[in-house]
């Protein structure tokens, strides 16, 4: 019995002893939880925030250390250029590369069409490739750029088309004082619409005066031509050129040791964000097969009017004109010396994101024959897309003389001509400057 | 005849002092990238954009006056992903070495970027004007500010290292500052979490995507080609099951047809600030998306 009582007093003093402690645990393990709980909460926070931040990027892989420009021991030294192939990944072209298509349909009278005389000489009333451009450009290495132009088209009827190299141009862009030079054979940046391809003008056909004045193809030589933008509050660029002069129309000679020399002058102006004005001089000096001086000198002055918020200009007008002066031989050892001027203005109306209309007017008289003529063409352009235009144009040309416009019996003084123009673009393509 | 000859070093260009003195001079090809550029430059840069808000990107005309702007440039920041590769051509123009391909002086911030709409298939121009590096229109969605300035301050300090540290505590101020607004932010548009919208042109995906909306259409078929009434019709009814009230639209992009579709399908048409500068109010980076969350927030409701 009275171990009994020994065993349930000793019970009851370890049970005494053992509830406070118990308590304790219990309320050690709440804090632990509650601890937990908010370690949870401060976990959750930083998960939410963490993704509410963008997902970690690596750094920029063009980061590197500035360089200096290159000396002329780095640009003399052979590069390995094909060596890089290797290192990019596969299937990676490492230019771009894209085909513009233009086809232009000719509908005129019968008897323009016998003298040759419509605007596209014997292609009159045919519907025709002028020019199909497999256009391939890029960067050559950091210092340099490089586009390669193939064209094909139907210069004379009976469906067999002409391919040859338009363009193959190499510029080097790290030149310093603002210079930059082109070498190869390029059209040349003679007034505004020379140096650009036919598909891209904004008409369907080359201007009057350029025809005249350069024939079909326009001013397209083989040389050099260095350009220099100083670093002046206002746009100035200045270049001069050296070619071999080939152009049959307005040169001829064909030789570096006679070369043909060309020169530009261009600025621009911005009154105001909604407009543009851009104005320049051109001058190109050569000689004829005959060595006989024939200098060129031209102006050009394009404006646009883009409405704030437009995606496009809703008012364009440009002009542009060139004087010629050129020794011709008229008898054994007597020169005599011709002046001809030409000039064209047009304006054009994109009320609609799609559509366009337009006129142009030209007036020009011939490098070296007697008279002249003048020609008016209005013209709607339609865009389906970026890459996809049609365009619809009449022209009437007037002459003033019959002669050379009358060959095989026909007569072309007078011409009215319907034009239509398909245009499309398959893969990459230069965005145009103004 | 002295003035006369005081002009010929500015001519030459030989001797033309900066404009903006010891200034660090950047030029960006969109309002954003200029905006948060100057977040990270401060009073140490000069920033121009070659682009203005109230423009569509894709279409910029290459002007002489880009030019201009890019032959003083020590920096180009250029957005990349095909947005704006007409940069190039106003670049060859430029006569400027430092910002070529390639160069010391360029940028492009799209390579820091994880981009969304990459196509997975082969792609052609049947399906529009479409991008093969993925959707280029990143640059407002706040949640890739971080990783945007991040790569602007390493070109920053590529060009100018003597400012690293004050670019770096620029930066870390600007990404605070965005910081308390992204939770004002993800606060407001938490009630409409989940809203259904259409949208003109894929420009905010990115923004979309950041804030739980979902983009259920877009009134272009394809991108860059304009809409045919087959899928304006289409685009409609789909409104109509889903129940979508709103259409986001571009300034520069046809307002009137967004709001005929809008009206259709029983909802409203709402002009979203596309870019810094694209609409009254959206001056800069944050009020520019603070613009666009509180104008969603309204016609989510």
């Amino acid at each position: 019995m009275r171990a009994s009582l020994v065993l349930l007093l000793a019970a009851l003093v370890i049970a005494v002893g053992a509830a406070p402690s118990d308590a304790q645990d219990a309320e050690a393990i709440r804090k632990e939880l509650e601890q937990m709980r908010r370690r949870m909460e401060e976990l959750s926070q930083r998960l939410q925030r963490l993704e509410s931040q963008p997902t970690p990027v690596p750094p920029p892989a063009q980061v590197m250390p500035p360089s200096p420009p290159p000396t002329l021991t780095d640009l003399a030294r052979p590069r390995e250029p094909f060596a890089l192939a290797p290192r990019r990944g596969g299937g990676q072209l490492l230019f771009d590369m894209g085909v513009v298509g233009d086809f232009v349909a000719n509908v005129t009278q019968r008897s323009v069409d016998k003298a040759d005389g419509g605007t596209f000489a014997g292609r009159e009333n045919r519907f025709f490739p002028r020019e199909v451009e497999l256009s391939l450009f890029g960067q050559v290495d950091p210092y340099a750029r490089a586009a390669v132009v193939v064209e094909a088209g139907e210069e004379n009827p009976g469906g067999e088309l002409t391919a040859a190299l338009a363009e193959a141009h190499l510029t080097l862009l790290t030149l310093p004082y603002g210079f930059q030079a082109k070498l190869g054979q390029a059209r040349n940046r003679f007034g505004w619409s020379n140096e650009r391809h036919a598909h891209d003008l904004p008409w369907a056909d080359v201007p009057n005066v350029y025809r005249n004045f350069f024939g079909e193809e326009g001013l397209r030589e083989r040389g050099v031509e260095v350009s220099w933008v100083p670093d002046t509050p206002f746009y100035f660029e200045a270049l001069v050129g050296l070619f071999d002069g080939d152009n049959e129309v307005a040169f001829g000679r064909g030789k570096l040791n006679e070369p043909l020399v060309t020169g530009r002058l261009r600025t621009f102006f911005e009154p105001g964000l909604e407009h543009g004005l851009l104005l320049g001089v051109s001058a190109a000096h050569g000689q004829t097969p005959d060595r006989l001086r024939s200098t060129l000198a031209g102006f050009d002055v394009r404006y646009k009017y883009t409405p704030d918020g437009w995606r496009h200009a809703l008012l364009t007008l440009g002009a542009e004109g060139i004087y010629s002066i050129r020794r011709i031989e008229r008898e054994a050892e007597v020169a005599a010396e011709r002046r001809h001027f030409g000039w064209y203005a047009y304006a054009e109306l994109q009320p609609w994101l799609r559509w366009a209309l337009g006129a142009r007017y030209d007036w020009s008289q011939y490098p070296v024959d007697a008279g002249r003529e003048w020609a008016v063409e209005p013209y709607v352009t339609f865009w389906p897309s970026e890459f996809l235009r049609f365009r619809l144009a009449y022209k009437h040309t007037a002459r003033s003389e019959r002669s050379p416009f009358n060959d095989s019996g026909g007569n072309a003084r007078l011409v009215d001509e319907l034009l239509f123009q398909a245009s499309f673009i398959l893969g990459a393509h230069p965005a145009h400057p103004f | 005849m002295t003035r006369l000859w005081a002009i010929v070093p500015l001519v030459l260009g030989l001797a033309w002092p900066a404009a903006a003195g010891e200034r660090v001079r950047v030029v960006t090809t969109i309002p954003d990238l200029k905006a948060l550029t100057q977040a990270v430059g401060g009073d140490l840069v000069e920033v121009e954009s070659l682009t203005r808000g109230t423009q569509n990107f894709h279409e910029a005309e290459v002007r002489p006056s880009m030019m201009l702007k890019l032959r003083r440039a020590q920096l180009l920041v250029e957005n990349g992903a095909e947005l704006d590769s007409w940069v190039d051509v106003a670049v060859t123009g430029a006569n400027n070495p430092t910002i070529v391909r390639g160069g010391p002086g360029r940028i492009e911030i799209s390579r820091g970027i994880p981009l969304l709409d990459v196509p997975t298939t082969r792609v052609d121009r049947s399906m529009g004007d479409v991008h093969p590096l993925g959707n280029p229109h990143f640059s407002l969605d706040p949640g890739l500010a971080p990783a945007i300035t991040r790569t602007i301050l390493d070109g920053l300090s590529r060009v100018a290292p003597q400012h690293r540290a004050a670019f770096e505590r620029n930066r870390m101020a600007f990404l605070e500052r965005l910081e308390q607004q992204m939770a004002a932010w993800v606060k407001t548009l938490e009630p409409v979490r989940g809203g259904k919208v259409v949208v003109y042109h894929p420009d905010f995906v990115y923004f979309l995507t950041r804030f739980g909306l979902v983009q259920v259409g877009t009134i272009e078929d394809r991108p860059g080609i304009p809409p045919s009434p087959q899928h304006l019709a289409g685009l409609i009814r789909q409104m109509q099951e889903h129940k979508v009230k709103v259409v986001l639209v571009e300034p520069w992009n046809d307002r009137k047809l967004a709001a005929r579709v809008a009206e259709e399908a029983g909802g409203q048409a709402l002009v979203i600030a596309s870019s810094v500068g694209a609409v009254k109010g959206a001056d800069d980076y944050i009020s520019t998306v603070d613009y666009n969350v509180k104008a969603l927030a309204a016609a989510l409701r």
